[in-house]
């Protein structure tokens, strides 16, 4: 909503600048986004007296001129012709900023010094062309700058609205809230009619045949019309709220929406058939041109303005090209109705079409304030039309219903707000918003509304008007007395945060991708036809193709932003997302698990003068979750190499079981699908089912105290089948079932020269110690030798 | 045999003064008191002392020996100490070459924020709440106020999924499924991932908030003022001031718009408050009546307060991020700074 200044100021008489303005609306809840000064750096521009004007000795089309600013008589060469020695122009001075940002600098121009510039409307950003400079009235002040001598000084205010104020989509909607916070009053604008002799209802006549959705619909009727420009007034007033001039019979029609915030319509009555107006749901399919040249088809729903045969208006929203204002239109019908919010809503938002009308009238216009539109509408036509204005006003109101009245407490407006005044200082604010109050027996009051605020129907909604009109400066700020009642976070809440806590202890970088994604990215990930991941959410209105479906998985986005980053040159990276998936669910509500995804690649280490860069593997994305296991306290962990996914390398991949859940998956990404997504080097996965870690890991444990005894290591090299799996020698080791045993662990691997071709060479290394004693040679030589025999009769190794 | 001893003991000692370092002092102790040494072959001539003469001269040798040994310890440890001063002084590390590190894991932004502003109000004994990202039309719109075909659902540009389902425009339904679980009184807050269909430098298509709700038995519109300062003074500093402006929001009334000095200037105005001073961080307000009617709470009996921040403002504040696309990018040159 733009409004300027001067214009508020004409309807409410107010003592502030306008920067004292703009915190006062804002504070009010009308907030002002921005304020153009009009003239804004133009002092320099000032009013001059031309005292002398001859012929450039070296230029034809040049004068030399000796001008008078009030202080001193300055050359200036000037290229106009429209001027003469008496005229009072307007001298930009040397220093000046025109609008383009062009300097006036002290030139010579054809070996003539001059000091300044005379300046044209469309060089101060008056007027779009403009034939030679501007002519000043005569008897201005010398030197006084030219917009504060011609009254041009004004601020543009633009008003961000909320959509629940219609009534402050008007100039006097915003003076109503100055006068109510200033105490002031403020005045309607207003033209005298002048009626004719014959009665407006024997010329035209209104039908409503739906009064829900058009309660009210009031016409005139405006005769011997000349369609012509607006004056300049008009225009200029229109422009600089954002308006485009058309004629002086529509632009009327926009200056009183703007002014009131009452949408008006004027029909070339001579295009109506019968000169009726007849208001009535459209017929399903009914065709209609709309004045932009539009053609739209009609549903039921839809409410139309009809002569006695056809739409000539979609009510409130836009007239129709049949009845329009043209430049031969002489006698006028001027509607001003009010319409449903929710029926000119639905219509205009079904047909993309949202006008200044449809936007008043969906949010609520004042029912109360149809005649005044249509009165000050009808007296400024026949003003500058030339029109003559029929006897009476039709004013259909089958509509017409009892204001609300409320039942309102002072002390539940105190006891909400946490202030304290006294009745009187409510019933004053309240009265200045024009609300009636009457006094009940208990005590209570009933305040009836005025009809524009459409948006007071209840106490809680005058309890905010006192909050607002008050000040919400002046509430204090309170600690609530309340009892505590904070839970501790959830254990879901709580190893949310520690699994992220867990992976950054790991160098990983945390990522966040949009919630959806591209519909193929099932098949980069080569998931099977009947894959659940494939049965996706998909968006009604998606902005891009590529974000229309809601993610299954989050791994299309991680090898997408692995891809985007080693494209920037960023190799080595480890990274992990840690949001929700989407699984529909039929009927129900969707399922929206949280998952974690980890990817690394490239090295290892840091670059550095002293790092070894060893590429990454398997085996470090795989420490990667068993550290994180470990801090979960998740124990039982299986790595079953059974090819769980169809985007892993087959033989380099495994499901994470515990117990008989599988909680995720590990492995190298398909070099299919590191292709599919731009991937040179290999990468890395993970992908694990949080909320199934939550359900295993275990917050309560014990520990042990540590042994005070010596330990002893002995080491067992073995040549065994290159297809067993490692973890079955610790296994077998374990399952020599002794305390003393402190520690398994392999320390080397080795296959290839020296080795049997089917046979790997495995080390292990086991540390003993006793909980009670320092154990003898004899001892652990004992179990020793019975580990060794486990492993030979169970494994069929051969120790070396 | 005495002179021999004392002609002995000046020879050793002299050795002893002239050796040069740990090994030169060694050879003087095999020299002198090693078993082939000289002190000892003189102790061979003992026997041939008469018996009141040998105690006496034994007496001497043991007197010598000791003498030389303490010398020669004297020596030794001055030796090493020298031999490691020497040592310290030859060595050297270049303390400017950067250190053998591992690459540093980071947190996102947007969960650093999210933790931080949980921590707060945890300490204001609020606990966490959640819901659903797809999210019921009613839970989402109707509950919270806003009818079918009204205006205020122009304010947010909604995805749409099949079932009447959507994607949630903002982390009010979790108010709503809150209250309709648990009874007052409650204070929660509400972190979560929220929906638009508007994105440009200033928008994205998927962003965060947080939701707070609190409700119990005469809760004011102050109370609100309060809670919200002393939450912006310990996410923002001490210093930052807050104002409340009248705006409008359907689940809530009065409504207001919060408004934190701006954390760049100071308030005096700058680029980034747009010369306000201010900066705009918070939507609130009271519970509206009518939030309540679809929760089947007594509007007469209990009161409450609302608001809703946008995570990523205050990141990009926090942090003097200046487009929100940076945020959702995951370029690993931005993410490793946090």
């Amino acid at each position: 909503m733009k409004v300027t200044y001067n214009w508020l100021k004409e309807c409410v008489d107010f003592d502030l600048t306008p920067e004292q303005l703009s915190d006062l609306l804002t504070m009010l809840g009308l907030e002002v986004e921005g304020m153009e000064k009009s003239g804004a750096g133009l002092d320099d521009v000032v009013v001059a007296l031309v005292e002398e004007k001859k012929q450039h000795p070296n230029a034809d089309k040049l004068s030399l001129c000796r001008v008078n600013n009030g202080k001193e008589i300055l050359d200036v060469v000037c290229g106009a012709q429209n001027f003469q020695a008496g005229d009072t122009v307007a001298l930009a001075q040397i220093g000046a900023v025109l609008p383009g940002d062009f300097k006036i600098k002290r030139s010579k121009i054809r070996g003539e010094e001059s000091c300044g510039m005379l300046c044209s409307e469309k060089e101060l950003g008056l007027a779009e062309e403009s034939a030679g400079i501007m002519i000043l009235p005569a008897g201005l002040t010398l030197g006084q700058p030219v917009f504060e001598a011609l009254g041009l000084k004004d601020t543009l205010l633009e008003i961000g609205l909320t959509p629940n104020r219609a009534d402050c989509l008007s100039v006097i909607g915003i003076a109503r809230e100055i006068a109510a916070k200033l105490g002031k009053s403020y005045t309607y604008p207003h033209t005298p009619i002048r009626e004719g002799e014959e009665s407006v209802d024997k010329i035209i006549g209104v039908t409503i045949e739906d009064a829900e959705f058009c309660p009210r619909y009031a016409a005139r009727y405006i005769s011997g019309c000349r369609i012509a420009p607006s004056p300049e007034w008009l225009v200029k007033r229109l422009n600089a709220v954002g308006f485009r001039s058309i004629n002086n019979v529509v632009d009327v029609t926009n200056l009183v929406m703007m002014e009131l915030g009452h949408p008006l319509h004027a029909f070339d009555c001579d295009q109506l058939a019968e000169h009726r107006i007849v208001v009535r749901r459209a017929g399903e399919g009914e065709g209609f041109v709309s004045l932009d040249g539009q053609k739209r088809s009609l549903l039921s729903t839809d409410l139309v303005i009809c002569d006695a045969e056809r739409p000539v208006a979609l009510a409130g929203i836009m007239g129709g090209e049949n009845s329009e204002i043209s430049d031969s239109t002489t006698n006028i019908l001027l509607e001003s109705a009010w319409f449903l919010p929710s029926a000119i809503r639905k219509t205009s938002k079904r047909l993309g079409l949202h006008t200044e009308s449809s936007h008043r009238f969906e949010r609520g216009a004042d029912i109360g304030g149809v005649i005044r539109a249509l009165d000050r509408a009808a007296g400024l036509i026949a003003e500058l039309a030339g029109g003559k204005v029929a006897k009476g006003v039709i004013d259909s109101y089958p509509g017409k219903s009892e204001p609300s009245r409320i039942a309102f407490r002072p002390e539940r407006a105190n006891q909400m707000i946490g202030i304290n005044l006294v009745d009187s200082q409510i019933r004053d604010i309240l009265t200045r918003l024009e609300c009636e109050i009457a006094d009940q027996a208990d005590g209570s009051w009933e305040v009836t509304a005025p009809t524009y605020r459409v948006d007071i129907e209840r106490e809680i909604d005058l309890i905010e008007e006192i909050a607002r009109v008050n000040g919400f400066d002046k509430i204090p700020a309170t600690m609530p007395e309340a009892q505590v009642v904070s839970d501790r976070p959830s254990a879901h809440q709580q190893l949310e945060r520690f699994v992220r806590d867990g992976l950054v202890a790991s160098g990983m970088n945390e990522i966040i991708n949009f919630s959806f994604t591209a519909p193929d990215a099932a098949d980069k990930l080569l998931l099977g036809a009947d894959d659940p991941r494939r049965a996706v959410i998909r968006l009604a209105n998606p902005l891009i193709e590529e974000q229309s479906v809601m993610r299954t998985s989050l791994l299309p986005e991680m090898l997408e932003t692995l891809a985007r980053n080693i494209n920037l040159r960023s190799l080595d990276l480890k990274l992990f997302e840690m949001r929700r998936i989407y699984l529909a669910k039929g009927d129900n509500m969707p399922h929206e698990p949280i998952f974690v995804v980890g990817a690394i690649s490239g090295s290892r280490e840091r670059e550095g003068w002293c790092q070894a860069r060893g590429a990454v593997d398997f085996y470090d994305a795989k420490g990667i979750v068993e550290n994180l296991f470990e801090q979960l306290r998740i124990e039982g962990v299986k790595w079953v190499a059974d090819t769980p996914e169809p985007f892993y390398h087959p033989g380099k991949s495994c499901s994470i079981m515990v117990g008989k859940k599988r909680v995720g998956s590990i492995g190298e990404i398909h070099p299919t699908v590191q292709e599919n997504f731009g991937l040179e080097k290999p990468v890395y996965c993970f992908e694990l089912d949080f909320e199934q870690l939550v359900d295993l890991s275990c917050q309560k444990y014990t520990v042990k105290a540590p042994s005070r005894f010596p330990d002893s290591s002995r080491d067992i090299a073995m040549l065994v089948s290159a297809e067993l799996p490692a973890e079955s020698i610790i296994e077998c080791v374990k399952s020599v079932k002794s305390s003393d045993v402190e520690r398994v662990e392999i320390f080397d691997l080795y296959c290839g020269t020296g080795i049997p071709e089917g046979f790997k060479s495995i080390a292990i290394r086991i540390r003993y110690r006793s909980y009670e004693r320092t154990l003898t040679e004899d001892e652990i030589g004992l179990i020793h030798k019975k580990i060794i025999d486990s492993l030979v009769n169970k494994l069929k190794v051969s120790v070396r | 045999m005495r002179e021999k001893l004392e002609l002995l003991k000046t020879e050793a000692l002299k050795a002893i003064e002239e050796a040069a370092g740990e090994d030169a002092l060694q050879e003087v102790r095999i020299r002198f008191l090693g078993r082939k040494g000289e002190l000892t072959a003189l102790m061979k001539g003992l026997g041939a002392l008469s018996s009141e003469e040998r105690p006496v001269v034994g007496q001497l040798v043991n007197t010598i020996r000791d003498e030389i040994e303490s010398r020669i310890e004297v020596g030794l440890s001055s030796a090493r100490e020298q031999a490691k001063a020497k040592r310290i002084q030859s060595e050297r590390v270049d303390v400017t070459l950067p250190g053998r590190r591992q690459l540093n894991g980071t947190k996102h932004p947007i969960t650093l924020v999210i933790e931080e502003v949980c921590d707060i109000f945890a300490g204001l004994g609020f606990s966490v709440a959640e819901g659903p990202e797809i999210e019921h039309d009613w839970y989402n719109f109707e509950a919270l106020n806003f009818p079918p075909e009204h205006p205020a659902r122009d304010m947010q540009d909604t995805f749409f999924v099949e079932n009447n389902l959507l994607l949630r425009t903002h982390t009010s339904p979790v108010q709503i499924r809150t209250m309709l679980k648990q009874k007052p009184p409650l204070r929660i807050i509400a972190p979560g991932t929220v929906y638009r269909c508007d994105s440009d430098a200033t928008h994205s298509p998927m962003f965060h908030q947080i939701e707070g709700l609190m409700v119990d038995k005469g809760i004011t519109f102050a109370d609100l003022k309060g809670i919200l300062t002393v939450f912006t003074n310990q996410l923002f500093g001490q210093k930052s001031s807050v104002r409340l402006r009248p705006s409008f929001f359907p689940f809530t009334e009065p409504s207001a718009e919060v408004d934190i000095s701006c954390v760049l200037c100071g308030g005096k105005g700058c680029r980034v408050c747009k010369n306000s001073g201010w900066l705009e961080i918070l939507g609130a307000g009271m519970v509206d009546p009518e939030v309540y009617r679809h929760v089947k709470y007594d509007a007469d009996e209990i009161s409450g307060f609302a608001f809703g921040m946008g995570i990523e403002r205050i990141a990009m504040l926090k942090y003097g991020i200046n487009d929100m696309r940076l945020l959702f990018e995951n370029d690993i040159r931005f993410l490793r700074q946090f």
